[in-house]
């Protein structure tokens, strides 16, 4: 794994794209990416806590999980300590920023069981990212997560339109959308030296 | 029933039940985790010096001595990571005390190998890899490059990787044969 | 006899019907990324049943004990206690197939169809009808992953459980597209579209 903030980056948002190329975060991706306006709203939201929940579970890992050896609490602690987060972000935007809260507020709540956010928890963990080096890959993960979903929702709000046999309307016609992309992105193997 | 004092003794009695059955759970897995990790260092050196009974960890996870029932040294074991196609490719390599090749082993994509399936994961196979054993440091070349080994089709890079990294561990290693003071500043990688 | 019948559904349902990744559309990450070869989709299948049957039993014996406002939390922490154990059993016995997995066996947590079990299931209903859900929903994922696993090792590496049963022209290049993400996404599609088409209901 790349240790250089910048191929850190490009790591986490284009050669090993979290949706494309990991396969994590599949359910919204193909659940939410029907229209524009959704693929923005779930995009902000995701980044948002992923950022957050990358900084706050490497603090509950390496200030209280490792020093008290506990480590084997990990998996029950971060999942928790997600769901705690996303509940106050919630409650935290309905009170102070009402237009932010209309924007991503409805996607809140199921982003507590949106595997990329915990996958990048996770991974960053297993790679032994200090604070920077996680910050960097949640943003590039984020991101990488909303170039992708947006990309797919403009590609499908027009498959909605395009004469399609009836048994490959809907999730069908949108995998083989999806392995088309995916097949795209498996041109950025190789750049700067980044391997899948 | 659903009173606030019932809700936080549920919730506190069940996060103490889960805490202590994966500490028990933990406690068990750690120590046979442990000899996993071991037993699989242990057995890949077996493959490459296979001559040696017993190791000698020297520089952690890049040199080990290896000693026969005797407890003579009859070689020694080294790991090199030399860039190839998709990352780096791990390969661990045994030499006898005449400085020839005993055994080569190259880490699978499971312990974190990423060359193409098909065409650089070849170098995975006994033909690729055997063609080393009993070979010294100055054959270890590509037969394009002048040497004795034959390289994976359409996958020279993959294939020069794992020579060109053989024959450097080599020029790095070799001296350590003969001497038992290790005098290690770090190598290049390219990791 | 009713009864019977209805407990029999619990147990059938999963397998099929309600195919947790084929008709119900979740679980997908684990069914895409682990069914490389057979016996890594095999081992991602064994870990989630043993997350997804436990759980469903534990949340319906404790079902009388969870009071409803927290029942969420708690159910969290039960998926998770099952989670950690596989977690580290397999490390300890299977680290092969552990690196293989990789960070899925810990994603297992957020696996929708696990928490979906046992809130919309097992906290309704027996132990033995929880377990018979547990089972029915394991096999049907086991099922999707046996049939994804074997199609894409044998184009991909023209090998079936690691033996190999192409000639040997076909495994010297085979279809590596099926090993890249781009095949499984292919793969899934057209299992999803003959589900379709011999279902004969729209699922969108």
């Amino acid at each position: 794994m790349p240790k250089n903030p910048a191929l850190i980056f490009l790591a986490a948002f284009l050669v090993n794209n979290i949706l494309l190329i990991r396969y994590i975060g599949l359910c919204p991706f193909f659940g939410v990416s029907t229209s524009l306006n959704t693929a923005f709203g779930m995009s902000a939201a995701v980044l948002f806590v992923m950022l957050l929940a990358a900084w706050v579970t490497w603090f509950v890992f390496h200030l209280v999980l490792l020093p008290l050896n506990l480590v084997f609490l990990r998996t029950a602690a971060f999942i928790l300590v997600i769901a705690t987060l996303v509940q106050f972000v919630e409650m935290f935007l309905k009170k102070s920023y009402r237009a932010l809260y209309s924007a991503m507020g409805i996607y809140l709540p199921l982003i507590t069981t949106n595997c990329a956010i915990l996958a990048v928890t996770f991974l960053n963990i297993d790679y032994r990212y200090n604070l920077l080096q996680a910050t960097i890959f949640a943003l590039g993960t984020g991101l990488g997560f909303a170039l992708v979903i947006i990309l797919f929702s403009a590609l499908r709000e027009r498959l909605d339109y395009a004469p399609i046999t009836r048994s490959l309307r809907g999730y069908p016609i949108a995998f083989i959308a999806a392995s088309l992309v995916s097949l795209a992105f498996l041109g950025f193997v190789g750049l700067f030296g980044l391997s899948l | 029933m659903e009173s606030k004092f019932y809700m936080v003794v549920s919730l506190v009695a069940i996060c103490l039940i889960s805490a202590f059955a994966l500490a028990q759970i933990y406690a068990v897995t750690k120590i046979k985790i442990e000899q996993q990790k071991v037993a699989a260092v242990q057995g890949a050196l077996t493959t490459v010096l296979p001559s040696a009974v017993r190791f000698e960890e020297k520089v952690s996870g890049r040199l080990w001595f290896g000693y026969n029932e005797n407890g003579a040294r009859v070689g020694i074991a080294f790991q090199v990571n030399p860039r190839g196609y998709g990352g780096p490719i791990g390969i661990l390599v045994g030499i006898d005390t005449t400085n020839k090749i005993t055994g080569l082993r190259i880490a699978s994509p499971a312990e974190g190998l990423k060359e193409t399936p098909g065409l650089g994961l070849k170098v995975r196979e006994p033909w690729f890899t055997n063609q080393f054993i009993n070979k010294k440091k100055d054959e270890i070349k590509l037969k394009r490059d002048g040497g004795t080994i034959d390289a994976i089709t359409a996958a020279t890079i993959s294939s020069r990787a794992v020579v060109n990294g053989t024959r450097e561990g080599l020029e790095l290693y070799e001296k350590y044969l003969i001497t038992d003071t290790i005098n290690f500043s770090g190598e290049k990688t390219n990791e | 006899m009713n009864e019977r019948h209805s407990r029999w559904r619990y147990l059938t349902n999963g397998i099929i019907l309600e195919n947790p990744t084929l008709i119900l559309m979740i679980g997908l990450c684990p069914t895409l990324a682990t069914s490389i070869t057979v016996r890594d989709g095999l081992g991602m299948a064994a870990a989630a049943s043993f997350v997804i049957i436990g759980s469903n039993v534990v949340a319906s014996m404790l079902r009388r004990f969870i009071p409803n406002s927290v029942r969420i939390p708690i159910f969290i922490i039960i998926i998770s206690t099952f989670v950690t154990i596989i977690d580290y059993t397999m490390q300890a016995y299977q680290p092969a197939l552990y690196r293989v997995l990789g960070v899925f066996v810990p994603l297992i947590v957020v696996n929708c169809i696990v928490l979906g079990r046992v809130e919309a299931f097992a906290y309704k209903h027996s132990v033995l009808d929880s377990f018979l859900d547990g089972l029915g929903k394991s096999l049907g994922f086991t099922l999707v992953l046996f049939v994804m696993g074997t199609i894409r090792e044998i184009f991909g590496a023209g090998t079936f459980f690691g033996k190999a049963v192409t000639p040997a022209w076909f495994r010297q290049y085979p279809m590596l597209l099926m090993i890249f993400p781009p095949g499984a996404f292919i793969l899934i599609g057209i299992l999803k579209a003959l589900v379709n088409k011999f279902m004969k209901k729209e699922s969108l």
